[in-house]
Order: C-alpha cells, then sequence, then structure tokens
C-alpha cells in the first residue's frame, strides 16, 4: 500500500500536466478561431443578418395584396429573372399531322390530330365505316383492310357512334 | 505579457539553457541556473521526448471535439468577435474568452481518462 504522500503528490503532478494539456488546446482553439475571424472565412458572421433582410422584405412583399394574381403574371420575374408571356409561343412540328403548332396550342392541336374530341372522331369512324362497307359488299375483305388503324384507336373511346364500323375488321362478311 | 505568451513560454522553459552563453550572467542569475531542473521539469522533459505528451494531446483534442466542448468554445469566440468586429480581435483576448469556462467545462469523464493514463506515465517514468 503506497503512502498517502505518494498519491497526493502523484494527483497533483497529474493534474498539473493536465492543466499544461488544457492550456495548449485552448490555445490552439483560440488560434484557430482568431484566423477563422481575420480571414472571414466565418461565413455565417455578417450573412445571417443580410439573410434575416431579405427574408423580411420578401415577406413585406408576398403579405402586399397588391402583387398577387394571375393579372400580372406577363410581369412578374421568376427566381432566374426571367418573365415569360403567359402562353408558351415557341413553334414546332406536330409529330402526327406534320404541321407547325405553337407550344401553347399544342395540346388542344392534339385533341383534334389524334381523335380524342368529337369532330376529329367522328373524321376517323366515318371514313372508315365508308372503306369498310365499299370492301364488304364486293369481296371476302382481309382483315388487315388500311383502315384497321383508325378503328382500333376508336375502339379506345368510350360510346361513341360508331361502333358499328369495328365488327368490319375481323374480316367476316356481314350484310349491313 | 499576454497570457498566449505566457502558456508558450511555459512549455519549453524546461529546455532552458544553462548556463547561457548569450547573455553575460547577472550574480543572481547565475545562482538561480545551477540549481537543479525541478521535478516538474524532468518529467515534462520525458513527456515530450517519449511522444506520449503529443499522444495525451491527440487524445484529449479528439474526447473534447466528440463531447461537443470544442464546438461551445468556437460558439463563444464566435459571439465575442461579432460584438468586438473581426478586424479588432486579438489571439490574446479569445484566450482570455475561453479560458475560464474552458477549464471548468471539461467533462468529468474525460478528465478522469486523461488523469488515469498521465498516472500510468508518471508510474512508469519514475522507475
Amino acid at each position: 500500500m503506497s503512502a498517502p504522500n505518494e498519491d497526493t503528490m502523484s494527483s497533483q503532478l497529474s493534474s498539473h500536466f493536465f492543466g499544461d494539456l488544457l492550456d495548449s488546446i485552448i490555445v490552439d482553439v483560440a488560434s484557430e478561431c482568431h484566423r477563422i475571424a481575420r480571414l472571414g472565412l466565418d461565413r455565417n458572421l455578417e450573412e445571417e443578418e443580410e439573410e434575416l433582410r431579405l427574408s423580411a422584405q420578401a415577406r413585406v412583399r408576398v403579405a402586399d395584396p397588391s402583387n398577387s394574381g394571375e393579372a400580372n403574371s406577363k410581369y412578374v420575374v421568376d427566381i432566374f429573372g426571367q418573365s415569360h408571356p403567359a402562353i408558351a409561343s415557341e413553334i414546332f412540328e406536330c409529330m402526327n399531322c406534320g404541321r407547325s403548332i405553337m407550344a401553347g396550342r399544342f395540346a388542344p392541336h392534339l385533341e383534334k390530330c389524334m381523335g380524342k374530341g368529337r369532330k376529329a372522331r367522328l373524321k376517323a369512324t366515318r371514313s372508315s365505316t365508308a372503306a369498310q362497307n365499299r370492301y364488304s359488299r364486293g369481296s371476302p375483305v382481309s382483315s388487315y383492310s388500311p383502315y384497321s388503324n383508325s378503328t382500333s384507336t376508336s375502339r379506345l373511346s368510350n360510346g361513341t357512334p360508331g361502333v358499328g364500323g369495328e365488327e368490319y375488321s375481323n374480316g367476316t362478311l356481314e350484310e349491313p | 505579457m499576454s497570457m498566449f505568451l505566457k502558456i508558450y513560454k511555459k512549455q519549453f522553459s524546461c529546455y532552458q539553457m544553462r548556463p547561457s552563453v548569450n547573455r553575460p550572467p547577472t550574480p543572481d542569475a547565475r545562482l538561480d541556473r545551477e540549481k537543479e531542473p525541478s521535478v516538474l521539469e524532468i518529467i515534462n522533459i520525458k513527456l515530450i521526448e517519449s511522444g506520449e505528451k503529443e499522444r495525451l494531446m491527440e487524445l484529449l483534442r479528439e474526447r473534447l471535439i466528440e463531447c461537443g466542448w470544442k464546438d461551445e468554445m468556437k460558439a463563444l469566440c464566435r459571439a465575442f468577435v461579432k460584438k468586438k468586429g473581426r478586424n479588432n480581435v486579438t489571439v490574446d483576448d479569445l484566450v482570455h474568452v475561453i479560458m475560464p469556462k474552458g477549464r471548468a467545462s471539461i467533462p468529468d469523464s474525460v478528465k478522469a481518462e486523461l488523469l488515469q493514463r498521465i498516472r500510468t506515465f508518471l508510474v512508469s517514468a519514475a522507475v
């Protein structure tokens, strides 16, 4: 069993050296913070105040009722600083019919072009039934008539008046 | 003398030259300089030369980062810098800012671990 003096001596020495280590580390941390401060590497220091100011400004702008609404959409600027017209004006070629279409008018054009709308559907099936009638009166018709494509697309839509024409695409002879 | 310089010098005081070749000795200084190096100095030299001091420093640094002590100190510094202006701050200022809180807020487990390691070294070095 070691004498109590040794223990206190030893613990005093240990504390002393621990204090030494701690002092060195404190100086290191202080030196590091000093370097960061003087070189301006701590970006949050002044940025926070700038951000607070900008967010306050933005909040004011949003709360202001005169700025909201679709009426101003032509003059509202997006985050890249660009402003866009209400209707997209780029012109390109429709892949179905080959016409030059304006981008903002493309969806309604496709409706007509591909047969979703009322007029377009009637147009497609009317021509197909006419073709079917022409062929079926003459001779047995193969199922691969040139109009079978349009009847298959009209098969997709519901409740259409041209349903009668679809039965002919199977190639069966049937007098209307 | 600034606290920073004080600590800096203390680390290397064990290597104080005896006798000095640069400075003409004053009578009192000569007497002092012929004293034996103290126990503290001997142990300090042993710590440094064996590499144990460096290992202990790294261990302490790692533990202090893990427990968030370093982040707390950096936050204190940042607050002080913000208050005083970043170009008006000296290292000494920051040392004074951190020192009291830093010494007091060491977690007990970290302190115990380091003290244990130092004591082990003392036992092995004393033999």
